[in-house]
């Protein structure tokens, strides 16, 4: 499915600054897996997840996705099969558009668009019953625009939109990070629902240890660009945040930061 | 203001408008501000004479000029995508080069006549109607086919990705939308249309020159803050329309303005930019100033 090799990335090469923020990594992911992704900041965890979306381009490595080399495709070529959602719930609608213009946006993900209607009658109904499974009211707001909703509500949307056209690979950026536990706990609940109605292979960034306990198939750990610990299913289920925490420090005795602490 | 002044003001506020549509395109969908149009508008104008002087039917001789002033504005866009030039400056630079290019354009005159040559006014002659009606007719119809063309663009799926390229480039781009793609063929429609407003006012005026193309970026804002001021509307499709009735009211005003004496005092044409400029700035800070005096207020009554 996604195969990830020896991948580097150097930021402000050549100066004082110089950052090797993927270190030869290397990643093997299956079908259907749901994989959570934690490490300290400049761990290289988002340089990984831009890598593979393309907003970055590695120095050198491969990354294959489907049987295709997908390493130097720009961005918005490899859409099509990558859904996405960032951290920052404005990020992922646009505000000044209404929500049934923005979904109608992402129905259209990696297909090229031309000088055909923007959204067809047809897709009205198909939003509005999408967006009815989410529970926030939103199917009966298919005018509004965007901006008018709350973080919680522009997340789901997001999520949903990401989600529309069914994504080879879904990359889940950190996305719950900045929301209130309530919300959190929504968006992590329809995060659930829709990878696994879907089987979609999840990649999920999180700064939240239980998180990354609680959901998905898969945890991995990374330190310094490299993945440092990579437990399956039933290796995972038996830990708890303090063997987590334990396990880190004694990967990484020199690296602990405050963040991590706080974020449990 | 005279009879013949009020006409003349929504003939300019017509024409003119057709130019405050293409600002508009940049300025406010892109969120690109484009300075190319101080150019394209003289390009337009130059190519449109060219045409004219060497035969060319005054309507057919549009559209080289079109072509002429969208691919100015596709250098822009190419400057600030793919050279990655801040795209103020990367519009200043293309501005400055079509300094030149219009003088070659015009044979290396900095102006061409347009005396005793066809224009589209050619065909309104025969039906004896007073010129300030012709004209007025003729940049109307124009204007109403553009705003209709314009509402349905913004709506194809290529308008929708136009939108949310200004919006949201990080969100658009993951969606599968080359951004770079969207800002070049923006871009280079806002100054098609530009070129196409050059173009007539040339043939309106009687002559293409070098320096009519000054001003045009603040002139084209006035009209776009003027009518989002008066009627701000919400909806793209009267957002749309909104500018061309601010174009109006911006030429309006002026004819106003110069009209005004004030003892000894009166305003001369060439006061109009520092005029049109104070209102852009005035247009530009008020929300701020708005926002500022209503909290100020909110304080001082909670204090009481």
């Amino acid at each position: 499915m996604l195969s990830i090799d020896c991948l580097v990335k150097t930021f402000f090469k050549g100066t004082v600054n110089e950052i090797l923020a993927l270190n030869g990594l290397m990643l093997k992911i299956r079908p259907g897996e749901f994989v959570s992704i934690i490490g300290s900041n400049g761990s290289g965890k988002s340089s990984l997840m831009n890598c593979i979306a393309g907003a970055h381009l590695p120095d050198s490595g491969k990354i294959i996705l489907d049987g295709e080399n997908i390493t130097l495709w720009p961005e918005y070529k490899r859409s099509q099969f990558i859904g996405r959602v960032f951290q920052d719930p404005l990020s992922g609608t646009c505000a000044s558009m209404t929500i049934e213009e923005n979904m109608a946006l992402a129905h259209r993900r990696g297909k090229p668009r031309g000088l055909r209607s923007g959204m067809q009658k047809s897709e009205r109904a198909f939003f509005r019953e999408a967006l009815a499974r989410l529970d926030l009211g939103l199917e009966s707001r298919l005018q509004d625009p965007a901006g008018l909703l709350s973080g919680g509500q522009r997340q789901s949307l997001t999520l949903l939109m990401a989600t529309l056209v069914r994504p080879t690979l879904l990359l889940l950026d950190e996305h719950t990070a900045a929301l209130d536990p309530k919300t959190e706990r929504l968006i992590m609940n329809l995060t659930q629902e829709l990878v696994e109605r879907e089987h979609l292979t999840t990649l999920m960034i999180t700064h939240n240890m239980q998180q990354a306990l609680n959901y998905g198939h898969r945890l991995i750990m990374m330190h310094r660009g490299k993945v440092v610990l990579d437990l399956n299913k039933d290796e995972k289920s038996r830990l708890t945040v303090q063997h987590l925490l334990e396990k880190f420090s004694s990967i990484t005795p020199d690296h602990m930061t405050d963040r991590m602490l706080l974020s449990l | 203001m005279t009879f013949y002044a009020f006409y003349g003001a929504i003939e300019q506020g017509l024409v003119y408008g057709l130019m405050a549509l293409g600002v508009y395109i940049t300025f406010r969908v892109l969120d690109f501000p484009d300075l190319t149009v101080d150019g394209s508008l003289p390009l337009g104008a130059a190519v449109c004479s060219v045409c004219i002087t060497s035969g060319w039917n005054p309507y057919l001789a549009l559209l080289p000029a079109m072509l002429a002033g969208f691919l100015a504005g596709m250098v822009t866009g190419l400057l600030t995508t793919k050279l990655r030039i801040l795209h103020l400056l990367a519009s200043i630079l293309t501005m400055t080069a079509l300094y030149s290019i219009n003088i070659r354009v015009m044979g290396g005159r900095p102006n061409i006549a347009l005396i005793r040559q066809p224009t589209v006014f050619g065909p309104f002659e025969h039906l004896s109607l007073p010129p300030f009606v012709s004209s007025n007719l003729l940049f109307g119809l124009i204007v109403l086919m553009v705003i209709l063309l314009l509402i349905w663009l913004m709506r194809t799926e290529f308008g929708q990705a136009l939108l949310a390229t200004g919006d949201n480039p990080k969100m658009i781009s993951s969606l599968g939308v080359n951004t770079h793609f969207t800002i070049v063929v923006g871009v280079g429609i806002s100054n098609a249309l530009v070129a196409l407003s050059g173009a007539l006012v040339a043939q309106n005026q009687g002559a293409a020159d070098v320096s009519m193309g000054v001003g045009t970026i603040v002139a084209g804002l006035a009209s776009i803050v003027v009518g989002e001021t008066i009627f701000n509307s919400r909806k793209l499709q009267l957002r749309i329309i909104s500018v061309v009735l601010g174009s109006i009211i911006y030429r309006l005003a002026i004819a106003l303005a110069l009209g005004v004496h004030i003892g000894e005092f009166s305003f001369t044409p060439s006061d109009l930019n520092l005029i049109t400029a104070s209102l852009v700035v005035l247009a530009l800070v008020m929300p701020r100033l708005k926002a500022a005096l209503r909290s100020k207020k909110k304080v001082e009554h909670a204090e009481h």
